[in-house]
């Protein structure tokens, strides 16, 4: 008899999905896939608009990483009009994506994995969360705050209040920075990079207390793909894709992002309405890869910022023969990056080219098809749109940050399930595992489905006929 | 891909938490990382968390738009 434990929907990322994990006749778990449902009808919806409003109709869909999709599909723009866009407007573009890499990572670490880190996998989950850890670690979930808040005001100050700015732009952005506004970021950063000093200082040596979640922790050999610079350093905004195995050696390199589709496939699954990119060369669903900070970090050869550099140095020593593969090193990736780009937006600030008044290239689109690429804080995020001779959609395509890594979850969800879950009950400590597991890759899962009803949080335990042999309900 | 919903903040609890509206669908969420937040405004919530106040007439122009996707394209469960 073949069981199902269903966990619908995951705590904390509150998206409309669930999990399921299925026994095999002697209790023990054989799969457990993560099934979400998203919109699926965007790329259509686009048909027919102008692209000059793709940038925003994008950002405006997807409310929690819209700095990542304006950059990706201005840079689709920019492709369609042909143009290169001024060497100022593309720091600012930096320095944007560096603002919200750095909010969403510690929202991330701080908000989410935080609780599961300080207080325990096996703890009340009715106090872990970061009020929790507000209770008993005041200053961690203080800093969390600010830092938080420093990314967003990078992209407040950049680009003004709104959460749908205009100031990304095809062919640039809008506006210069101006010296005050400069002054106010730069003054600031020396706190931001204190707090992610001090956190990096007690996160490393805390990274032995969690060997269990390590060694289960998605942790398994695969492909990994992100951007990276033409002199191989890592990269958020432009440069190439390029692809690495679990011994990190280079599988495909310098990826132009024209010929991504060469590349990736999609599938798609009957259980799941999220498309299942792979690598089109190994085939579905053996060319599995990740992307996201664990992914960028190791497909780069160098960091090129002084004090990055040397944390790569230690977070290689974690894997010394190849890829670092544990999945739960999302976690300690994401403070890496954080400390890159509080190093990075210093010096693309420090820059005199910085307050350049010339910003954007103004064009007619000159191509019937442009591809847009960057590096959102989950992942490489594609765009591609093709237009007709008066500038309309008539097809777009969007690969995002957790499509890429839908395959890899599962596996992860899978693996860290036959570790802890153990016959016909799941317990809290498992549960919660399964559950942190899938919060290293960070899912945008959120946002949709509030709007449209249900949102029960269910644990099901069915037999092989659908009938339900146990269940339970859990307060969010 | 998902979509960003603004809510409508219907109560304040307490300085640190909210009741919200996702169109029909109250919760309660955490304020801890928006400053000045009241009755009537809209957020961005991920996770639980408001993320980002919007003016109303910004949420409610993607709230018009969200209409116009769930006519049109369909969404799909």
């Amino acid at each position: 008899m073949t069981k199902l434990i269903t966990i619908d929907p995951v705590t904390r990322i509150e998206g409309h999905s669930k999990i399921t994990i299925r026994l095999d006749d002697d209790g023990r778990v054989d799969v457990a896939r993560l099934h979400i449902t998203q919109f699926r009808g965007f790329e259509k919806f686009t048909e027919g608009r102008p692209y000059q409003e793709m940038p925003s109709l994008t950002a405006r869909t997807c409310g929690i990483c819209p700095i990542s999709h304006l950059l990706a599909s201005a840079k689709a723009c920019d492709d369609l009009m042909a143009v290169t866009i001024p060497a100022s407007a593309a720091m600012l573009r930096r320095v944007i994506n560096f603002g919200q890499l750095i909010q969403s990572h510690a929202l991330s670490f701080f908000h989410l994995s935080s609780p599961d880190l300080l207080l325990g996998m096996d703890s009340d989950p009715a106090s872990r969360h970061i009020l929790g850890v507000a209770a008993k670690f005041p200053e961690l979930a203080k800093d969390g705050i600010w830092l938080r808040k420093f990314g967003q005001q990078i992209i407040e100050r950049l680009s003004g209040k709104r959460i749908h700015p205009t100031w990304i732009v095809p062919g640039g952005v809008s506006q210069p920075l101006s010296e005050a506004v400069r002054d106010q970021i730069v003054a600031e950063i020396p706190q931001a990079m204190a707090i992610a000093r001090k956190t990096l200082d007690w996160f490393k040596p805390a990274i032995a207390n969690f060997q269990d979640e390590i060694d289960s922790f998605a942790n398994f050999p695969s492909l990994f793909l992100g951007l990276v610079s033409p002199d191989g350093a890592i990269e958020h905004y432009d440069g190439y894709m390029r692809v690495v195995d679990a011994q990190r050696r280079i599988v495909v390199d310098k990826i132009e992002s024209r010929d991504y589709a060469k590349y990736i496939g999609e599938a798609v699954e009957p259980d799941s309405y999220l498309k299942s990119p792979y690598f089109k060369p190994l085939g579905y669903p053996a060319g599995l890869y990740r992307v996201g900070p664990l992914a960028r970090l190791n497909v780069c050869e160098r960091m090129g910022t002084p004090l990055a550099e040397g944390e790569l140095a230690d977070f290689r020593a974690l894997q010394p023969e190849g890829a670092v593969l544990s999945s739960f090193h999302f976690h300690y990736a994401r403070l890496v990056e954080i400390l890159y780009a509080l190093e990075r937006v210093a010096e693309l600030l420090g820059s005199p080219d910085i307050l350049s008044t010339q910003v954007r290239a103004i064009a007619n689109p000159n191509k019937a098809e442009g591809v847009g690429i960057s590096e959102a804080p989950r992942g490489t995020l594609i765009h591609n749109y093709r237009i007709d001779a008066n500038g309309l959609i008539t097809w777009a395509n969007l690969i995002i940050a957790t499509g890429h890594n839908n395959l890899a979850m599962n596996q992860g969800i899978t693996q860290v399930a036959k570790r802890f879950v153990d016959g016909r009950k799941i317990g809290e400590g498992a549960l919660n595992r399964v559950e942190a597991v899938i919060r290293c890759y960070d899912p945008c899962l959120s946002c949709s489905t509030h709007a449209l009803g249900e949102m029960p949080l269910r644990i099901e335990l069915l037999d092989a006929s659908g009938e339900v042999l146990d269940s339970c309900e859990r307060g969010l | 891909m998902c979509l960003a919903i603004p809510a409508r903040v219907e109560q304040i609890i307490d300085s640190g938490n909210a009741v919200v509206d996702f169109g029909g669908v109250r919760r309660s969420i955490s304020l801890a990382l928006v400053d000045g937040v009241s009755v009537g405004d809209y957020v961005i919530v991920h996770v639980g968390f408001a993320l980002q106040k919007l003016d109303v007439e910004e949420a409610e122009r993607t709230l018009a738009l969200l209409a116009e996707m769930n006519q049109g394209a369909g969404r799909e469960t």
